[in-house]
């Protein structure tokens, strides 16, 4: 989510097969360097082969060019790898989130298994409740939240569609990205 | 088992991979003990070439990124985990749940196959934190009372083993009574 | 059969030396002289086009290469080689960057992909080093020199602030393109280094030294070009006109080579070669 001067980017807990929740401790959320975020949403395996190949292309890209990703750039890099799987996906729906350290500018974008991105200037959903999402996001969200309103908005938003959905919730995480400042929250949520 | 034939009543399903991680596998007949042995074989590797064990922590990235290849390759590994460990460094013991898709979450408790339908309540109810192990083994005995009540198949028993700081060791668990449904 | 006895013909000889890599670097020493100088808004590229008949068309050939629309490249040194390396260098600039990250490298990533296909030939089976020595000037977007000059200054002020900037910005691996122009000479043995000014060939030496006379800091483009051709006067041997002198530059954007106009945001190239007219133009300014 798109705010002024920050976005945010949110998940829940859940790892389940089908109706079962297996663990309740499974965090979708990855940072890349210190402003730039993915979030995961799909089968469990993939989420985690896909969080640890963009650690390790990150890692090699600030070696070889000596500084951080940018979001944009990154988000080419995450479209292009999903690409290169074309025929063997990931079976992930990446979002990116993050500031441009250039130009300060807040940036926001989600993918398809196959990386066709998304771009959007106000919110990106992605998972098991997605509908629901695209319902409380469009009911909430307005422009220009600061990071204080924007933090309690990508939260009733993420909560309360995740209680509208039986295959996710159990907590959440979610993240506040600054210019130079990233505030990690974590949301109990209901436990049932 | 052999379809609807018991074969072996006895098989311990579970190789030590070092001093104090313990891994537990079920899953298709041929691949679970090639899956087990290759990596116990090559966690016992690393430990002897680097003079180190691996920490419960790492030994489940290391089978995680194994079955995740495997589950990609032609012929996928059907192997479902369960990760018991003490890591000698945090003093803490942990445990992960790792399925065939290499699906891998550290867990307080954890369950494979149908015993996950039977067990998990039992363990939401009265599984805390900071239990003893003698509090431990009365859970697991609710836990081996239930699939013996509840289901439908006859499991032979279970094989119980603890792992903790002083390593890994197999403990006596009275198996005989017989529990019949209320 | 030819790929398994196909033994490095670059060996070590007993004193630690590579000859092969020094004969490449003869015939970089005996090919026609190349300068680059970088100024505070960009670089110029300038050589001398050698023809030894005036039946050669020399409008046809071309010694200064565009790599992507932001770098280019010339050479002293061997036409040949040099062509294969402007092909290698175009190919890798998309293969392993454009087509990943979706944007063009910047100059020392090119410089460093470049610098390694010229290392590969001193130690593959079956190869000879290029014979070529290279310049490669390019323009990063960034944060630019003068820019973070400024900024460092207005937070002098409060130095708390300052400090724990500096802090989070150091480290090799933290902090944000540093943009601006930069100038690379490559060599056969696939070692690389940024000049402020520098001359690859036949005059490299004479020319060197008269660009440390002439070189000031913070010189402009305009005056870059003119040193340039001053330098370029003291060692060619023929005529100097339009038509055997080449020169690239590396400026500001050039949106009239964009070949439509009215997209916002839509930048030009900022490497250009000078056609002959502006080239002459240059030369009766001299």
């Amino acid at each position: 989510m798109v705010g002024k001067d920050c976005v945010a980017i949110a998940c829940d807990l859940r790892l389940g097969l089908q109706a079962l929740t297996v663990s309740n401790n499974f965090p979708k959320i990855f940072s890349y360097g210190s402003q730039v975020h993915l979030g995961l949403t799909g089968l469990a395996t993939d989420v985690s082969s896909v969080s640890e190949l963009f650690r390790y292309k990150v890692n090699m890209y600030r070696l070889r060019e000596e500084r951080d990703i940018s979001p944009q750039t990154f988000a080419n890099l995450v479209s292009s790898s999903l690409y290169e799987r074309r025929f063997g996906p990931w079976f992930v729906s990446p979002v990116v989130a993050g500031i441009n350290q250039t130009d300060g500018k807040p940036f926001i974008c989600g993918f398809d298994s196959i990386g066709c991105i998304d771009f959007a200037k106000d919110f990106i959903v992605s998972g098991t409740a997605s509908d629901q999402l695209f319902g409380t996001c469009e009911g909430l969200w307005e422009p220009n939240l600061g990071p204080e309103d924007l933090f309690e908005t990508i939260s009733q938003a993420l909560l309360n569609a995740v209680d509208r959905d039986a295959l996710s919730g159990w907590g959440a995480h979610v993240y506040i990205i600054e210019k130079d400042k990233v505030t990690k929250r974590l949301l109990k949520g209901r436990q049932d | 088992m052999r379809g609807a034939t018991i074969l072996k009543a006895n098989e311990d399903k579970t190789r030590q991979l070092n001093k104090h991680t313990l891994m537990a596998y079920v899953g298709e007949a041929g691949d679970t003990i090639q899956f087990a042995e290759y990596i116990q074989a090559n966690i016992q590797l690393y430990s002897m070439r680097n003079s180190t064990d691996l920490t419960p922590s790492e030994t489940s990235s290391f089978v995680r990124t194994e079955l995740a290849r495997s589950l990609r390759s032609r012929s996928p590994y059907t192997v479902n985990l369960l990760l018991g460990g003490f890591d000698p460094r945090t003093s803490k013991p942990e445990l992960y749940w790792i399925d065939y898709l290499a699906s891998c979450a550290p867990v307080p408790y954890a369950a494979h196959g149908y015993a996950q339908y039977y067990c998990l309540s039992i363990l939401d109810k009265h599984h805390h934190p900071d239990i003893s192990l003698e509090q431990g083994m009365k859970i697991l005995r609710m836990c081996t009372d239930e699939l013996k009540r509840r289901l439908p198949i006859d499991f032979k028993g279970v094989v119980v083993k603890v792992v903790d700081g002083e390593g890994i060791r197999e403990v006596e668990y009275e198996d005989g009574g017989q529990v019949l449904a209320p | 059969m030819a790929d398994r006895y196909s033994f490095s013909l670059t060996t070590f000889s007993p004193s630690g030396k590579l000859v092969q890599i020094e004969y490449a670097l003869n015939a970089v020493n005996q090919g026609v002289t190349s300068l680059g100088i970088k100024a505070a808004n960009g670089i110029v590229l300038a050589t001398e086009k050698k023809s030894s008949t005036s039946l050669i068309d020399a409008s046809s050939s071309s010694k200064i290469s565009l790599i992507t629309p932001n770098i280019g490249m010339v050479y002293a040194g061997m036409g040949p080689d040099y062509r294969v390396l402007v092909d290698k260098a175009r190919k890798v600039s998309h293969t392993g960057y454009k087509r990943v990250y979706n944007e063009y490298p910047p100059t020392r990533i090119l410089v460093q992909d470049v610098a390694r296909v010229m290392q590969e030939a001193t130690q593959s089976g079956g190869v000879r080093p290029y014979g070529v020595s290279l310049l490669i000037a390019g323009w990063d977007d960034g944060v630019l020199p003068e820019q973070e000059r400024k900024e460092a200054e207005a937070e002098m002020g409060d130095d708390d602030e300052a400090k724990e900037k500096q802090v989070k910005s150091g480290g090799k691996t933290g902090g944000i393109l540093k943009g601006g122009p930069s100038l690379y000479q490559v060599d056969p043995s696939g070692s690389y280094f940024p000049w402020k000014a520098t001359a690859i060939g036949k005059s490299a030496t004479s020319a060197k030294t008269f660009l440390e006379k002439r070189y000031t800091e913070g010189l402009e483009l305009e005056d870059a070009v003119h040193i340039a051709l001053l330098t370029l006067k003291e060692t060619i041997e023929g005529e100097m006109n339009g038509d055997t002198v080449e020169i690239g530059i590396v400026g500001p954007p050039a949106d009239h080579l964009l070949g439509y106009e009215g997209v916002e945001g839509a930048r030009g190239p900022r490497f250009r070669k000078l056609s002959p007219q502006e080239i002459e133009d240059y030369l009766t300014n001299l």
